[in-house]
């Protein structure tokens, strides 16, 4: 099995560290958004600490969305996973692959977050709460990498980029990502707390924030994990059906 | 140089093979056998069911009904798969990769691959080897698709229209080493629209036709059943020919044809009518001919 994996890691690193294009505006785009808008709007104090937890979800957020959505709705149409599909070893060595490489972009993407809230806005978070923050990511990355895959299954790959999209920024902007949940207008906070996002979100806030994770946002991620892997799961034996059967 | 494949076991064993895709039934009844160490060479019209049998054999479909087992092992099954190299018909590779890169890939999955050297050597990718496969042409793409059927060094391999897009020296690169590979031991299932190439590689052929298999043997025994030569003669251009002659036979680059049941009757009688014929000659029907024919009859 370990050399089937390592293999996979090599293919599925060198294609992706070849294609800039997919790689620096995936880790780059939120701490760019974050420099850009996040710090300034969050001005300073705990909120200023909130919007870095913010922008570290989001930027898991779209690791999982492109890297895992777009790609698999992708390779769905190509002659080369067929391929690989005859050849012996199974489709467990492609899915670790490519879910070490969602952490390590994940990992780049929330570093470059911290970088920029250091850099642009001029916050010191101490090591343990970036550590912290940096756990909680990639615990978040669950979630996040399953609700990617359950949409790269239902979708087509020359729509998934514009699908990814409309669903990811909502998400992002629903989920209080953007904006403070504060700030968001009553009827978006109410609808906001029916999202995965807006929990995902509580979960780092309260890791930076040094509070209680509420139990409540807890139960949603479980809940939405379980959910997001059952769509998973259904939409990846309709696609197997559909291709292979 | 090439694996061998046990002698006991069928290299593919397909019996009653039924696909059906929404209205179309894109095979009926199908069955199949190949020993090891024999090349076959699937034929059929475009749509006639060839990618449905070799999907079905790869154990990339699953038919609705029937069986197919590969060294004893049921297609598509790791124990299948490790037994087997196949080439895609259209190969997108990732753009990003090398050639080299794609083998060691591919060979990571076998116990025994072929050692990369010889791969480069056989398929002519000296070249291109350590480029990055975006910009290749159709025929670079298709040489190391061909590489990558043979790389886990493979007792049977399944190659679908496997020079599509190749230029001429890479044709007979690679029909050289699938030549040497089946005459090493290795079992090929090959489909082609080139008969020259089912004829260079082939001991024999199946004809599938609208999802059935509607002709099979080994190559001289299809000669030997169609039973026709074809007579051919020059003749100066402003002869009157009988009107026998103009029914039976075709003009084609200055010469007439016509393909014989007795060709020795139609000699001598071409010699009484037309004492001025010049450069008459006969010679056996090449495969396109001879299935063109033996289908005719069939049809009949």
């Amino acid at each position: 099995m370990m050399p089937l994996f390592r293999a996979n890691l090599a293919l599925t690193f060198k294609g992706l560290i070849r294609l800039p294009g997919f790689w620096v505006p995936t880790i780059l785009f939120p701490a760019m958004l974050y420099a850009f808008f996040g710090a300034h709007n969050a001005g300073e104090g705990p909120q200023a600490v909130y919007a870095v937890a913010s922008f570290a979800v989001y930027a898991v957020l779209g690791v999982a969305f492109f890297q895992f959505g777009v790609s698999i709705a992708e390779d769905r149409q190509s002659a080369f996973a067929t391929w690989q599909r005859s050849l012996p070893g199974g489709p467990a060595p492609i899915w670790a692959a490519r879910l070490c490489a969602a952490l390590v972009f994940s990992t780049a993407a929330v570093l470059l977050v911290l970088v920029a809230a250091a850099v642009v806005g001029g916050l010191s978070l101490d090591p343990a709460t970036q550590l912290r923050l940096l756990a909680a990511c990639l615990l978040l990355a669950v979630p996040a990498t399953f609700m990617g895959t359950a949409l790269g299954y239902l979708v087509s790959g020359h729509s998934a980029v514009a699908i990814a999209n409309l669903v990811f920024l909502p998400q992002a902007y629903l989920g209080g990502l953007w904006v403070p949940p504060q700030s968001l207008p009553a009827q978006i906070d109410a609808i906001s707390h029916w999202t995965p996002t807006r929990h995902m979100g509580e979960v780092a806030w309260a890791v930076v924030g040094a509070t209680p994770i509420p139990p409540a946002s807890l139960l949603a991620v479980a809940v939405f994990t379980v959910g997001f892997i059952a769509l998973t799961w259904v939409a990846y034996h309709r696609d197997r059906r559909r291709r292979f059967s | 140089m090439f694996a061998r494949s046990p002698s006991s076991t069928l290299a593919i064993e397909a019996e009653g093979l039924n696909k059906r895709f929404g209205n179309v039934q894109a095979l009926q009844g199908f069955s199949l056998s190949l020993r090891p160490g024999e090349a076959l060479g699937l034929i059929g019209t475009n749509g006639a069911g060839k990618s449905t049998a070799l999907k079905l054999l790869q154990g990339l479909r699953v038919p609705d009904s029937g069986r197919a087992a590969i060294f004893g092992q049921p297609a598509g099954s790791s124990g299948a798969k490790s037994r087997v190299g196949i080439t895609p018909q259209n190969a997108d590779f990732p753009e990003q990769m090398t050639p080299r890169e794609m083998l060691s890939y591919a060979a990571a999955h076998f116990q025994t691959p072929k050692p990369m050297t010889e791969l480069i050597e056989a398929f002519g990718l000296n070249r291109i080897i350590d480029r990055r496969m975006g910009g290749f042409s159709g025929g670079e793409s298709r040489r190391v698709a061909l590489a990558l059927a043979f790389v886990g060094n493979p007792l049977l391999v399944f190659l679908d229209e496997p020079t599509s897009g190749l230029d001429t020296d890479g044709q007979e690169m690679f029909q050289a080493y699938a030549r040497a590979y089946a005459d090493a031991g290795g079992s090929l299932l090959l489909t082609s629209h080139h008969w020259d190439e089912i004829e260079q590689i082939c001991d024999r052929i199946v004809m599938i036709d609208q999802g059935k298999q509607i002709l099979e043997g080994a190559l001289d025994d299809i000669r030997r059943r169609a039973g026709r030569s074809r007579v051919s003669f020059a003749m100066a251009e402003d002869t009157d020919l009988p009107a026998w002659l103009i029914e039976g036979f075709t003009f084609d680059s200055g010469r007439w044809h016509a393909i014989a049941a007795d060709s020795d009757a139609l000699v001598r009688r071409l010699i009484r009518d037309l004492p001025r014929c010049r450069d008459l000659q006969i010679t056996p029907l090449d495969l396109k001919e001879t299935v063109a024919q033996l289908r005719k009859e069939l049809a009949a």
